[in-house]
């Protein structure tokens, strides 16, 4: 075992790809940005769908918001996931070393606006995700802004330049 | 490669291998025996170094997949792997 255990220390440890694509290497925080937007929309639409007086119309509005929220708050973790998983290597790690407890904290945000009808759980998921994508953008070497999105919601979307 | 130690970077070969893990690889076992379906392989693909599961033996070449099936691309997709570009099989995980 000594010699094993010799022999492995002094062999030069390289990368191996088990990954879900070739690696083709394309990654962007955008769409997570995007579903970020979606589940601030759908909670201000539910928020809205609440004072409708018609209860069938009411349920149906929320039954159809409800399922957006819940499917987009999903791709926001999923686009996160596979970014932070896949992307990110261990000197990214070294120069941004809030990045694990940033992804824990937007999986948690996730989750908290898919179980309520919660605004500032909403708003906290997208802020936590431009946080998430300016750290992407600046290991790509460009520097990130903040511009105003076209979406009703009115937040912003961090793109670079 | 007589031998060699990669770490596991990607998903795919969940729940077998996580990222972090590190294997060692080596070509010999494959001088005295051919590749076998279910061997552990890390492969050469466009430059890329890659680690999948042999999962058919056809006679153009070999076909791989990850273990993690919700999360990989068989070969089908990535087009089949020429044994040249075989450069060893998982002999043992660190």
């Amino acid at each position: 075992m000594k010699i094993l255990s010799l022999i492995t220390n002094i062999l030069p440890t390289q990368t191996v790809f088990a990954h879900c694509d070739i690696p083709c290497g394309i990654y962007d925080p955008y769409p997570a940005q995007i579903a970020a937007h979606s589940v601030i929309r759908m909670t201000q639409l539910l928020q809205e769908a609440e004072k409708d007086s018609d209860d069938v119309a009411r349920e149906h509005k929320v039954a159809r918001f409800t399922k957006v929220k819940e499917d987009h708050a999903e791709i926001a973790k999923h686009e996160v996931r596979v970014i932070w998983g896949d992307y990110f290597k261990e000197e990214h790690i070294k120069e941004y070393p809030q990045l694990h407890e940033l992804v824990f904290n937007i999986m948690k945000a996730a989750s908290k606006a898919r179980q309520n009808i919660d605004m500032t759980a909403a708003e906290e998921l997208l802020s936590k995700i431009q946080e998430f994508s300016e750290i992407f953008y600046k290991t790509k070497g460009v520097t990130p802004v903040r511009i105003k999105s076209l979406y009703p919601t009115e937040g912003e979307m961090v793109v670079y330049k | 490669m007589l031998l060699s130690k990669f770490e596991i970077s990607g998903h795919s070969m969940m729940p077998t291998y996580k990222p972090g893990d590190k294997v060692l690889i080596s070509s010999v076992p494959y001088l005295f025996k051919k590749p076998q379906v279910g061997d552990i392989i890390v492969f050469k693909k466009e430059k890329i170094t890659l680690i999948k599961r042999i999962s058919k033996i056809t006679a153009n070449g070999i076909i791989v997949e990850g273990d993690n099936l919700e999360d990989t691309l068989s070969s089908v997709s990535m087009g089949i792997i020429s044994r040249k570009d075989v450069l060893g099989k998982v002999i043992l995980r660190l």
